[in-house]
């Protein structure tokens, strides 16, 4: 129990899917508290099977998934929501006929009783994301993709959750907006957030990661850190993501 | 002319009534529950017997609207929540609701019988003049009344409390709303509780007219349907309530000025019209007449 707890996220032995057949298979991958960890892999290596299965968005799952120390396998996605896992998902996913504020106020859910720490939070999302603040009252659907972005990480840092799940954050952003992103995903890695970040670029993985893990066909192939994922540069693209 | 108009706004209300009680389990589930119309039936059924065992209507009232939700409950749990574990993205439930309604229809004919049972007159022997032209019973300012009230509550909810942003939300993007903490399972429970609460203070308010009638839940749900179709409530379940005053302005004006059995089938005409100009229903946000509006307020 004592070295599970030190881990904000521990998974070993998952495999999980959709229908017959499982699309991920005998996943372990750690990320300890305070640590960025990377997911790399080309399209429909099962990245996002893994974060959805930390949600408990997919039921068919089995193995262990810890998210300090609680193992979540068996758990509804609505109770890992209280505070253990948050995710900004793939395509942003807002609640886009709300209001910004209304979809981060959505985001902290299981904080409603606890007024004062919810402000802190709040405080904090404007904090790392000062744009945001002066557009609270408009529709969310209203804002550009690198706004919309923003509040989707805001949205998961309102639930203050043991461990952050990001899905390509980075897709479909023009580069000052990745930038940004990227900015922001270092400045939580300084406050002290465990991060597990899905992405296909090498570039913005290694900015933001301590440590990399490597993916293809439904199974974790490798494991380096951001140093030795730059060296190998084109090859590494060549490999396994091309 | 105005009688026909005010006759008209006023039965319509009962249908936008039951329109908007569909259009509130769409909203949150995705699915017609069509056994909406039966759940009004429970509530004149429940409130008949309950007055003719001696109580007050009042109390009647009471008991037939607890009945709906409690009956309305169990249509999610009993036909809806295991079809769409089941199957998120089939028609199952189509199926699985009209067997609901058939049982319970079938039900209340067995205990009580195929015919009509006397239903409380409540407000039906009051009447109210409007100057010479109109005149309306207590019972349909009421129904008016109520189908307001019970719209600008709903939209009130929804729009300024948390528990109805959450219902968008859920609406919205079920999967993301269980990801941030809703459980859905509440949300889709209170929304069918609250539908059939609707549809049974439809069943109030047309019940000193029609009388009780385990058969009453057809005709009605098919009207609340057409109500929500021609509104647009499938998006705006408020939307539902304006379908409804249209669908009976233009089934009372038939009868008026067409004849008697022109409210039979001109409703299905102005439907059919309806959705092929605007597939989506009048009221809602894709129609060609609110589209500029929405433009506006994102603007």
């Amino acid at each position: 129990m004592s070295t599970a707890a030190t881990h904000a996220l521990d998974i070993a032995g998952l495999n999980a899917g959709y229908g017959r057949f499982d699309v991920i298979r005998d996943i372990a991958l750690r990320v300890g508290k305070g640590e960025a960890v990377g997911l790399l892999g080309p399209n429909g290596a099962g990245k996002t099977t893994v974060l959805r299965s930390v949600m408990g968005l997919i039921r068919q799952r089995r193995g262990t998934i810890r998210v300090a120390g609680t193992d979540v396998v068996a758990m509804a996605p609505f109770r890992i929501a209280r505070g253990l896992a948050a995710m900004a998902p793939e395509g942003r996913r807002l609640f886009l006929d709300q209001t910004v504020e209304d979809n981060l106020l959505l985001g902290g859910l299981h904080l409603r009783r606890d007024a004062a720490r919810q402000e802190r939070l709040l405080a904090s999302v404007y904090e790392l994301f000062p744009v945001l603040k002066g557009y609270r009252r408009r529709l969310s659907a209203a804002l550009s993709g690198g706004e919309q972005q923003m509040v989707a990480i805001g949205r998961m840092l309102m639930s203050d959750p043991e461990i952050m799940l990001l899905d390509e954050p980075s897709v479909a952003l023009s580069p000052v907006a990745v930038d940004i992103v990227v900015r922001a995903l270092i400045e939580l890695r300084k406050r002290g957030a465990s991060i597990l970040l899905v992405e296909q670029r090498i570039d913005v993985a290694t900015r933001v990661c301590d440590r990399l893990y490597i993916m293809t066909h439904g199974e974790v192939v490798e494991e380096m850190t951001p140093d030795t994922a730059r060296g190998a540069g084109m090859s590494l693209i060549n490999k396994y993501l091309g | 002319m105005l009688q026909f108009v005010a006759s008209g706004i006023a039965i319509g209300c009962v249908y936008g009534m039951i329109g908007m009680a569909l259009a509130i389990t769409f909203y949150v589930t995705r699915i017609i529950n069509f056994a909406q119309g039966q759940l009004m039936m429970v509530t004149v059924m429940v409130t008949a017997e309950v007055t003719g065992l001696g109580y007050s209507a009042w109390l009647g009232v009471v008991a037939g609207l607890a009945c709906s939700c409690i009956i309305g409950v169990l249509s999610y749990l009993i036909a809806v929540r295991p079809i769409l574990a089941f199957n998120r993205f089939g028609f199952g439930w189509l199926v699985s609701t009209l067997g609901f309604a058939v049982m319970v229809e079938n039900g209340a004919a067995w205990l009580w019988g195929p015919t009509s049972i006397p239903f409380p007159t409540i407000l039906n022997n009051t009447s109210v003049h409007f100057g010479e032209a109109a005149v309306l019973t207590g019972q349909q300012i009421l129904a008016i009344a109520t189908a307001l009230i019970a719209a600008v509550v709903f939209e009130v909810v929804r729009k300024r409390t948390l528990f109805g942003k959450i219902g968008m939300a859920t609406a919205a993007d079920p999967e993301m709303a269980s990801a941030f903490g809703v459980n859905t399972t509440t949300v889709a429970i209170v929304a069918f509780a609250a539908s059939a609460l609707l549809a049974g203070l439809a069943g109030v308010m047309i019940g000193p007219s029609t009388f009780a009638n385990p058969y009453l839940g057809d005709t009605f749900g098919t009207y609340g349907f057409i109500a929500m179709m021609i509104g647009g409530g499938t998006e705006r379940p408020v939307a539902a309530l304006y379908g409804g005053i249209l669908l009976g302005l233009s089934a009372e004006g038939a009868n008026a000025l067409i004849n008697s059995r022109a409210s039979d089938w001109f409703p299905f005409l102005v439907l059919a019209l309806i959705l092929v100009v605007s597939p989506r229903g009048l009221f809602s946000s894709q129609s060609p007449l609110m589209r500029r509006r929405v433009a506006a307020a994102a603007r």
